[in-house]
């Protein structure tokens, strides 16, 4: 008896004092995604990734707003929308601690102004991606000129672009004949 | 808490049909003062995958020790105080979720265990399954995770027991004019942080391709004002630290990728 009292004293207590003190997670760990609303450019590649659809997006063009939601309650943690973010501005935190009373506090929300076609003017792509990508060609040491160009191309809804190339297509098409 | 068709087994006229008592809220509170310290639970799995009971099961061990709360697995709904369903609300298990419902007297306490308890997780759009156990029961507290940790268990049945507070809150942003994002490492030429971003994640995988990438970018961005020399120093002295031949090895290859840039 003498002997298991003393093998337990030298192996000291095991459990956890979790959640009288706070619990290290190890390296690694993959916990509540946490959203950098500021760094996001609404491009949707998370919500494209995201295996169970906690995270997705929905679009109002009447309003021109584009909003991003991530429902906590069905996230895997599976990092896959870290993975393919551009901009970093979404992450795996260690955080585990995510119990809720109430499932609407499980949820979150970041809207985003819609651009307007310079055409048509209807909302097609979120302002903040066509600012990403005008400053990624700036970055890349593409010349002032040719930025001011590209703007006006990414200024354009798609339709818009179709409907233009038309006359363009038609006039090359009757050169070549 | 409408299930597929419309028709659900918790609504009235079912001999199933839930009848909350109004005064639930006030039952709920005698029942945490009087269980205090002696709390017994059933689980029910309504088709999961099992990771949430393997973890249901590590922290009942010495380790987390959910016991040292006196909180106890039974194995009949009749004596419990709290009933855990874990697993997507699939049809063939509504019935007999809400005959546990029902087995266990009064007042109790539903906890929603896992990301398919909470919403159906990943087995949300199943033609099988219901949602989460919310559409079946009325939950008291949602314990989301894939499968929540013991840590994440601990903390949700002491907020299920009135010990701890919840701390996630709903967000929601408006985004303000002139928000702008940034573009990452604006110091470097793009071309080079896409190749070493390509390298990286051809060798260890996307997501830790980009966790690398990221730590070698960080490396060069904070020395390279000090000189080529300065860089390779700072990047064996970040390597001895993490003493990790894998990622010495890609480490190699990126620095490759940008001395050939360099030049």
């Amino acid at each position: 008896m003498l002997k298991l009292i003393k093998e337990v004293l030298k192996v000291g207590n095991a459990t956890l004092p979790y959640p009288f003190a706070p619990m290290e997670m190890m390296p690694g760990f993959r916990g509540k995604p946490v959203h950098d609303p500021e760094l996001c450019i609404a491009c949707a590649a998370c919500a494209i990734a995201c295996p169970p659809n906690a995270l997705s997006m929905s679009t109002d063009l009447d309003q021109g707003c584009q909003s991003w939601h991530l429902f906590v309650g069905r996230c895997i943690y599976c990092a896959r929308c870290e993975e393919v973010c551009p901009t970093d501005a979404i992450t795996l935190s260690p955080n585990f601690e995510l119990a809720v009373m109430n499932k609407d506090d499980l949820r979150e929300q970041a809207d985003y102004q819609l651009a307007a076609c310079r055409e048509c003017g209807i909302f097609f792509a979120p302002l903040k991606e066509i600012e990403y990508m005008i400053a990624l060609l700036q970055q890349s040491g593409v010349s002032a000129e040719n930025v001011a160009t590209a703007r006006m191309l990414f200024e354009v809804c798609p339709e818009c672009k179709r409907k233009n190339d038309i006359p363009k297509l038609a006039s090359l098409y009757q050169e070549a004949v | 808490m409408v299930g597929k068709n419309g028709k659900h087994p918790g609504v009235d006229g079912s001999r199933y049909a839930i009848h909350p008592d109004p005064n639930v809220g006030q039952l709920k509170g005698a029942l945490l003062k009087d269980i205090a310290r002696s709390v017994y639970v059933y689980r029910v799995d309504c088709g999961g995958c099992n990771g949430c009971e393997i973890e249901i099961f590590a922290s009942i061990t010495p380790l987390f020790d959910v016991e040292r709360f006196g909180i106890k697995v039974v194995s009949s709904p009749r004596h419990a105080d709290v009933l855990v369903y874990t697993g997507a609300m699939t049809r063939s298990m509504r019935i007999p979720a809400l005959r546990a419902y029902h087995a266990a007297p009064e007042p109790k306490i539903c906890v929603a265990y896992g990301a398919c308890g909470s919403s159906g997780g990943i087995f949300h759009d199943l033609y099988c399954v219901w949602g989460g156990a919310d559409k079946v029961v009325p939950v008291d507290v949602y314990i989301p995770g894939c499968p929540p940790t013991p840590g994440a268990t601990i903390y949700g049945f002491a907020m299920a027991l009135g010990l701890l507070g919840q701390k996630m809150k709903a967000v929601h942003h408006v985004q303000q004019d002139g928000e702008h994002s940034q573009i990452r490492y604006p110091e470097l030429p793009s071309r080079l942080r896409v190749e070493i971003e390509r390298e990286s994640r051809r060798m260890a995988g996307y997501l830790h391709g980009k966790k690398i990438a990221n730590s070698f970018l960080d490396l060069l961005v904070a020395h390279q004002a000090d000189g080529a020399g300065k860089v390779e120093q700072e990047i064996q002295a970040y390597l001895s630290q993490q003493d990790d031949p894998r990622l010495t090895e890609i480490f190699t290859s990126l620095q490759q990728i940008y001395q050939a840039e360099r030049k």
